[in-house]
């Protein structure tokens, strides 16, 4: 791994890491002097990090081995006679995730407020690799299979948001909001080609280059009235590459030739889009309230094309337009109404639709093909969905309510494609709940939705001649075929004892899918449970411990077909993801002047990948490996009082990943460019901080 | 620590003649102490000084804005005239009928009526309509509003409030492949408007695709070469709650692909790990995507057939 030689004590506060791994941070209220006053805190210290990593600091910054500065702020001013705020708040500061925000407002009439925030992503993974020019767009592959040095792959976000608003006259009151992101980086990228001389075929590694701008405005003008609510806007977005694609020197001698030369590899075009919004809600009576939204976007790319000389030796068909000419017109209505016309019943209704009209002009980019017309394939899809439900009390304060909500998918398709589809698809689900929120002790909920998914007719997949494909029209889409699904979800929450809550909670779903071909290939079944169980103890006026623990479940079946034609091997896929997860929390404070405490969690992750033959032509079917990662984190910190508005606080993370994952342990690119990953990782994090109050 | 309560003599006459002014049809909305008496926060805050404390240092108990209960009403403004009746027969869990958020036995809708009394526009235009308020939730089940702290609007916490009833997203946040949710860089409600929208599930946005643009903007194209899924909907191929598989996948390639693609030449390929068979092409490594790299599109207008497969 290529290092920042600067790393030896950078400055960070403690938050991404420490803070976000105790939750809630110290409350910092207690102790001042004038209860009735904002107070403040600032610390700072030192920590320790005792090794490289790639798991616990790929978004904290802490991936390296060293010593770390810590610091953070959060200063409040209030004029209590002209009610003006001044708010600076500071997290992580000099490292790569550290945030700044100042706010000034005169609260009631105006204010504004300044944010910075910054991320780093460490890809997981330590890339050996011989290409050079990473981060830019040319790049140079070796010729031949190359070991190459360690280079650490990332990328880095840095947004920069500012905020305005104005109460104006009346009820109104203006926002206005522009933000900016600067993306920088590379990521793991790559071209390919299959038919390779008794290998896996040819693979070479093309990191993407990331220079990136996106911008956000918005402007907001809103009435908030005692019965009319209105809010309305503009909503702009802009993205800007800087990049426009990678161009590729050196590489294999198999990448040759106008169709495997693949070079250069476009990159994401710029593109914006531009909204206008309007919604509203009117209180009818104090039970009976209307909302509604309508809104309408456009959004464009007109980013110039890759020229003919940067294509060649590819074909590029004559009269290609500059540019795409994309647009996508979007429609939004929505009106809902909730009403209680009876004391004991209450009903809600909400109708919306959604129209995403794909404007791009059709050009033949393309000579076509067997499955392929040569023109662009805009995507227009019409969505209309409906709710209406009803609840009514029951004596000892339960309600039971019925529900049903629709949802219908119209979308345009292409003459000839490789898949199978179908245009409409409509889905109805049923609910029926019955809940308790109104109790001393025990509260909770039981529901059950049946939800079917039907739709228009397959759309045979033909090939250029008009003829229906020998190898198509098999697999229904996992989101377009008929689908049953149900599910049970049960909540109950348990005041055992003034000092014990419990929580119990299950859900269940299963999915059903219908095969469109006697093959029986595609997605075939579903399956996901979640069970939870939370307890809270307060074992004394000073100590506090919680409890939880989790088994998340998720399956799928579904069934392939090798080869063209029906004569060939059909095998099933049973894939499983298993994760068991539990955590304990203690709190305390023995002494007036310390304050301890501690959380524990792990996860025991397991996915399965069942393979087994179901018939057809004869052939090995072999499961995949298993793959079990481990995580675990203890948390530990306590906090001594030196005076009432001073405190050292002491902490200590103890993190461990561990997993078997085999995806690129095996696996060479065609370069010699490796991925690997340490399979257990340990890191033990240490902190010395001083926090300071004041007013 | 709470505060030993003092009802001397002169302080119950006080409370005494603010209720019967009460009684004698003092406007509604406006409860206020009698002339020359202590204002309800005196008289609440010797029992409940924590919580007069977080309220007077809040944006609620700032008197310069004529809007806050500050100025209407100070304690009763939300929790109801019937606070000072609480107080006259010396408090206590229940006592007197003053509107307790922490009390189980008050309904959400009424509790939350509360809050809408002021905070009804903006992003909570929406609220009775959306899921949260249909399942009871109510404003104070998740914001602490006597608290300096606010746990549900400070990034590094809010998972705190949401994975306290959404236990499944607490399993997935955790996942090895996620979003920086436990560093405090993405929170909830980056994606999700929890007080309602009008779009689906509340979505700070009007649907899912255009929530993930936000962050995401390079996927939106549109492209010459279009994946259908992928202008559909990013939630087919991916979980933004955390998955096992790299990228937020919910499956690992070619199992994910076979869900949508049957064989014509290759697809229909078991996986295997085997690196002596052009098939082990399909599921080391980056999968289908080893060749298939521009899996969301490519603007790439090159006339060759492998553009349409988004190789290039």
């Amino acid at each position: 791994m290529n290092r920042d030689t600067r790393h030896a004590y950078r400055f960070t506060a403690m938050a991404a890491s420490v803070l976000a791994a105790f939750g809630s941070a110290y409350a910092a209220e207690d102790e001042v002097a004038d209860p009735t006053k904002p107070s403040s805190s600032v610390h700072f210290g030192l920590g320790y990090v005792d090794s490289d990593n790639s798991r616990f600091g790929q978004y904290s910054g802490l991936n390296e081995k060293g010593g770390y500065g810590l610091l953070g702020a959060d200063v409040v001013m209030r004029d209590d006679a002209t009610g003006r705020w001044l708010r600076f708040k500071g997290r992580d500061l000099g490292l790569d995730s550290r945030e700044l925000r100042f706010d000034h407002q005169v609260q009631g009439n105006w204010g504004y407020y300044i944010d910075f925030s910054q991320m780093s992503r460490f890809e997981p993974f330590t890339v050996n690799t011989a290409v050079t020019g990473i981060g830019s767009s040319n790049i140079t592959i070796p010729t031949t299979t190359t070991a190459g040095p360690a280079t650490q792959l990332k990328t880095e976000r840095e947004r920069l948001t500012l905020g305005f608003d104005k109460k104006l006259a009346g009820n109104w009151e203006f926002k206005a909001t522009f933000r900016n992101e600067e993306k920088e980086g590379a990521r793991i990228f790559a071209r390919g080609t299959t038919g390779s001389t008794g290998g896996l075929g040819n693979f070479e590694f093309t990191p993407e280059p990331i220079d990136s701008t996106t911008r956000q405005i918005e402007t907001i003008v809103g009435f908030t009235g005692e019965r009319l609510q209105l809010s309305g806007g503009y909503y702009g977005t802009f993205y800007e590459n800087k990049h426009r694609a990678i161009f590729i020197t050196g590489g294999n001698a198999l990448f040759s030739g106008a169709n495997n030369t693949i070079n250069p590899i476009a990159l994401p075009p710029d593109n914006e889009s531009h909204q206008l919004h309007v919604s509203g809600g009117y209180s009818f009576t104090p039970t009976a309230r209307g909302t509604f939204k309508l809104a309408y976007a456009r959004a464009t790319q007109e980013d110039n094309f890759l020229t003919a000389a940067e294509l060649a030796p590819t074909a590029v068909a004559a009269g290609v337009p500059a540019h795409l000419g994309g647009r996508v017109d979007t429609t939004l209505a929505q009106m809902g109404l909730s009403a209680r016309p009876m004391p004991k019943l209450s009903v809600r209704a909400n109708l919306r639709y959604e129209d995403r009209d794909d404007k791009t002009p059709l050009f033949m980019y393309g000579a076509g093909g067997a499955t392929w017309d040569g023109n662009n394939e805009p995507r227009s899809i019409r969505t209309t969905n409906g709710k209406l439900e009803a609840s009514y009390l029951m004596p000892m304060a339960f309600r039971l309510t019925g529900g049903v909500d629709y949802e219908e998918k119209k979308r345009n398709t292409s003459p000839l494609r490789v898949v199978t589809f179908r245009e409409t698809t409509e889905e109805t689900a049923y609910r029926v709940e019955m809940r308790r929120s109104v109790a001393e002790t025990v509260t909770g909920a039981l529901a059950y939705i049946r939800s079917e998914r039907e739709g228009s007719p397959f759309i045979l997949t033909t090939v250029s001649s008009g003829a229906a494909a020998a190898s198509g029209n098999r697999v229904a889409p996992i989101h377009l075929a008929d689908r049953t699904r149900d599910q049970v979800r049960l909540t109950v929450n348990w005041q055992a004892a003034e000092q014990l809550s419990l929580q119990f909670r299950v859900d269940e779903a299963r999915d059903d899918y219908d095969q469109i071909h006697v093959l029986g290939i595609g997605p075939r079944e579903g399956r996901a449970r979640n069970v939870a169980v939370d307890a809270g103890l307060t074992l004394s006026e000073q100590w506090q411990a919680t409890a939880w623990a989790s088994r998340n479940e998720t399956e799928q079946e579904q069934w392939q077909h090798v080869g063209t034609g029906t004569a060939g091997l059909v095998w099933a896929a049973a894939l499983k993801n298993t994760g068991d997860s539990l955590g304990l929390g203690l709190r305390g404070k023995p002494f007036q002047w310390l304050e301890v405490g501690g959380d524990l969690s792990y996860s025991d992750l397991k996915d399965e990948y069942g393979q087994q033959r179901i018939g057809g032509a004869a052939g090995a079917v072999e499961p995949l490996p298993d793959i079990n990662t481990r995580l675990t984190r203890l948390q530990v910190f306590g906090k001594y009082a030196l005076r009432k508005n001073a405190e050292v606080r002491l902490d200590y993370i103890y993190d461990r990943f561990k997993t078997d994952d085999w995806t690129w342990t095996s696996f060479t690119f065609l370069d010699g460019t490796t991925l690997t990953q340490e399979p257990l990782q340990k890191v033990n994090f240490i902190g010395v901080s001083y926090y300071y109050r004041f007013q | 620590m709470r505060a030993t309560p003092r009802f001397d003599l002169l302080r119950a006459l006080g409370m005494l003649g603010a209720a019967l002014l009460f009684l004698a049809g003092a406007p509604a909305a406006l409860a206020q102490p009698a002339p020359g008496k202590a204002s309800p926060e005196e008289t609440c805050k010797q029992c409940h000084v924590d919580y007069f404390s977080g309220y007077a240092r809040s944006k609620h108990g700032t008197k310069a804005d004529l809007r806050t209960p500050a100025n209407n009403g100070g304690c009763l403004a939300c929790h109801g005239d019937a606070a000072l009746e609480h107080a006259a027969k010396g408090g206590g869990r229940g006592v007197g009928g003053v509107l307790g958020f922490n009390d189980k036995k008050v309904p959400a809708q009424a509790k939350s009526e509360v809050c809408l009394s002021c905070h009804q526009g903006g992003k909570r235009i929406h609220w009775q309509m959306s899921a949260h308020a249909a399942g009871d939730v109510a404003c104070s089940t998740c914001h602490q509003v006597h608290a300096a702290h606010d746990k549900a609007r400070d990034k590094l916490t809010q998972t705190e409030v949401c994975f306290s009833c959404h236990k499944d997203k607490r399993a997935e946040s955790n996942r090895p492949s996620r979003h920086p949710i436990r560093e405090g860089k993405v929170a909830c409600s980056d994606c999700h408007n929890p007080h309602g929208g009008a779009g689906e599930k509340m979505l700070v946005r009007d649907n899912v695709n255009d929530t993930c643009y936000t962050c995401h903007m390079e996927k939106r194209g549109p492209f010459v070469r279009t994946h259908q899924p992928v202008q559909e909907n990013c939630a087919i191929c991916h979980n933004p709650h955390g998955t096992t598989t790299a990228n937020l996948l919910r499956q690992r390639a070619p199992f994910l692909c076979q869900q949508c693609h049957e064989a014509s030449s290759h697809q229909g390929n078991i996986a295997t790990l085997s690196v002596i068979s052009s098939t082990g092409a399909n599921t080391i490594a980056r999968g289908c995507l080893n060749c298939h790299t521009q899996i969301h599109g490519t603007n790439n207008p090159s006339s060759v057939g492998n553009q349409r497969t988004f190789r290039r």
